[in-house]
């Protein structure tokens, strides 16, 4: 059943989480439907049409703080779309169309997953292990970023982890913090080591996401990635956002995904 | 207190209200039923449809723009064919206003949809999508020259007793010409406008934003172009029902295009905005006609007054 809705919130929150990534905490005016990790939201500021769109955020969390209902987004800075929270005054008013997408095949739970984010990709993943939580999966999380200075929130992400009963395995590409190299190679290092998952769920880049696709193969393990692109509307209809299928034909990332089996995927196309 | 009565005829079609969802911007009709259940709405316009099911555009297809937006879709649909199987039964019993927008590499691809819809109940009507700029094929080299124009409305004329719309490119050169020769092919309304065809690029790769280079410019940067045109063809024609569109995100922005001369009006873009905007749009233009004691919105078209000299 979908339940998707255009709601009204106020910037209540915002803290930096790198020198390039914030992240903000929304406080809603009502009752917010049920949002599954993985699920993404459209948000722009109720007034002004510039940026002209709305911007697609993977929900990092949700609570609430007295009455309200609040929900955490994580946001990179890459151009002036992305900028914008960063600038406009706490207390802003904002329009959240959401929860939008399918997410991540939280029921019946994994018994075991391995949470791969690069980046920017950690907020689904955050969220995945918060759910989890209250479950018997054990969730690992493997936090990529390229330097130790890129790394979010390593100590919540160790305490999200450890609260399932997993582990944080923090790499960096250059090694200034956890193990060096790439994290979907951290992850083949820990499944060579004979440890079993079964369900590998990711969301960074796209080169990332392949190569993640490519180790579940590897090692016979479903794969589940969280894919990104441009988009217009969010919720199907403008056709902007579709990516390549290995059938051929191709999925809106939007309605079909974000969230999708990697190995359905024309990676050769996509990267 | 006043109830303003919101129905307009666009020639022979009686829709409950001027606002009509726009093709390609509300998928096959009920893709956003959880914010804009179709039969609150005028009509709604299915994507284009065409004779078999095309793949569309490759990436990227879209780019952002002042107060706008580019596509380049390339009428990426599903075919009539599965259309009819799949969407319209469920539009139909929700009774709503199923105008389908017809698309065609040649005319006797737009015949063949048509035909194809003529044997399912449901339909009130045709849209011919003759100003696409986004496809190698088809539309807009029907949409240019008025010659062509007449011919392929008329082809479809013969075929259809329902209402038969033509959606004209604001890009072609004799805009009041291609109006005038959709109504001498026998159409029953002209909407106007599609998108401009536009460009976007990006500065620190040196590349045009979009795949196929150029795109559809739409949202309110092209509501003063669009207006200005349906003031144009309302002038010239003024028999011809025009449904005004280009922009609109506001009760207000309504009442604009019916005082330029609109019979009834389309909103696109905004829905990818705000998925529920017609919703507001519909409450506000109730609002308008409450405030300035406007009884029945259909006395708005052409309405407009003349400025003292």
């Amino acid at each position: 059943m979908v339940t998707r809705s255009d709601l009204a919130a106020t910037l209540a929150q915002r803290s930096r989480l790198t020198p390039t990534c914030y992240s903000v905490r929304f406080a809603f005016d009502a009752a917010i439907p049920t949002a599954v990790p993985g699920q993404f939201v459209m948000l722009r500021p109720e007034q002004g049409d510039r940026p002209f769109w709305g911007r697609a955020y993977s929900i990092a969390g949700t609570g609430a703080s007295d009455t309200q209902p609040t929900m955490e987004l994580m946001i990179k800075t890459v151009g002036p779309g992305t900028a914008l929270w960063e600038q406009l005054p706490l207390g802003t008013r904002a329009r959240i169309v959401g929860p939008l997408g399918v997410g991540f095949p939280c029921l019946p739970a994994p018994r075991s997953v391995a949470l791969v984010a690069g980046g920017i990709g950690l907020p689904p993943l955050l969220f995945a292990a918060h759910r989890l939580a209250g479950t018997d999966a054990r969730c690992d999380l493997y936090l990529g970023a390229a330097t130790a200075a890129e790394l979010i929130e390593p100590q919540r992400c160790r305490a999200a982890a450890e609260a399932t009963g997993g582990q944080l395995f923090p790499v960096t590409d250059d090694g200034t913090a956890g193990e060096a190299g790439l994290v979907t190679e951290a992850l083949q290092h820990r499944l060579a080591e004979g440890r079993r998952y079964t369900a590998i769920w990711a969301c960074g880049p796209m080169p990332m996401l392949r190569a993640a696709t490519q180790v579940g193969e590897r090692w016979d393990v479903p794969v589940h990635v969280a894919l990104e692109e441009r988009m217009a509307c969010g919720v199907g209809v403008c056709l902007g956002c579709i990516i390549p299928t290995s059938d051929g034909a191709h999925i809106r990332t939007c309605s079909e995904g974000p969230v999708v089996d990697g190995s359905l995927i024309d990676w050769e196309t996509a990267c | 207190m006043l109830t303003p009565d919101l129905h307009v005829n666009v020639g022979s079609l009686r829709l409950a209200n001027p606002v009509i969802a726009a093709s390609g911007t509300f998928g096959y009709g009920l893709d956003l039923d959880d914010f804009c259940p179709p039969e609150k709405l005028g009509g709604v316009v299915t994507k284009g449809l065409s004779p078999r099911p095309r793949e569309g555009a490759p990436m990227p297809r879209i780019a952002e723009t002042p107060s706008g937006m580019l596509n380049a879709i390339g009428l990426e649909n599903i075919g009539v064919d599965v259309f009819c199987r799949d969407k319209l039964p469920a539009l139909r019993e929700r009774r709503a206003v199923v105008i389908v927008n017809v698309f065609g590499e040649s005319a006797a691809d737009y015949v063949r949809v048509i035909e194809h819809c003529e044997s399912e109940a449901g339909i009130a009507g045709y849209e011919l999508n003759v100003s696409c700029p986004n496809v190698s094929a088809g539309g807009i080299q029907f949409g240019h020259d008025p010659r062509t124009l007449e011919e392929l409305t008329a082809r479809c004329r013969v075929v259809t007793a329902r209402p038969l719309w033509v959606k004209l490119s604001p890009n072609a050169p004799d805009l009041v010409g291609t109006a005038r020769a959709a109504a001498a092919g026998g159409a029953d309304a002209v909407s106007l406008v599609n998108t401009i065809l536009g460009m976007a690029i990006d500065p620190l790769r040196r590349l045009p934003e979009l795949a196929r280079t150029f795109g559809g410019l739409s949202g309110p940067a092209i509501l003063p172009i669009a207006l200005r045109m349906v003031y144009e063809v309302h002038l010239a024609l003024p028999e011809l029902p025009v449904v005004g569109l280009g922009g609109i995100e506001s009760g207000l922005d309504v009442v604009r295009f019916l005082l330029a001369g609109a019979t009834a009006v389309q909103v696109g873009t905004a829905t990818f905005r705000r998925p529920g905007v017609m919703l507001e749009i519909l409450a506000e233009l109730a609002a308008y006609c409450r405030d300035q004691g406007v009884e029945r919105v259909a006395t708005l078209t052409g309405a407009l007054e003349a400025r003292d000299a």
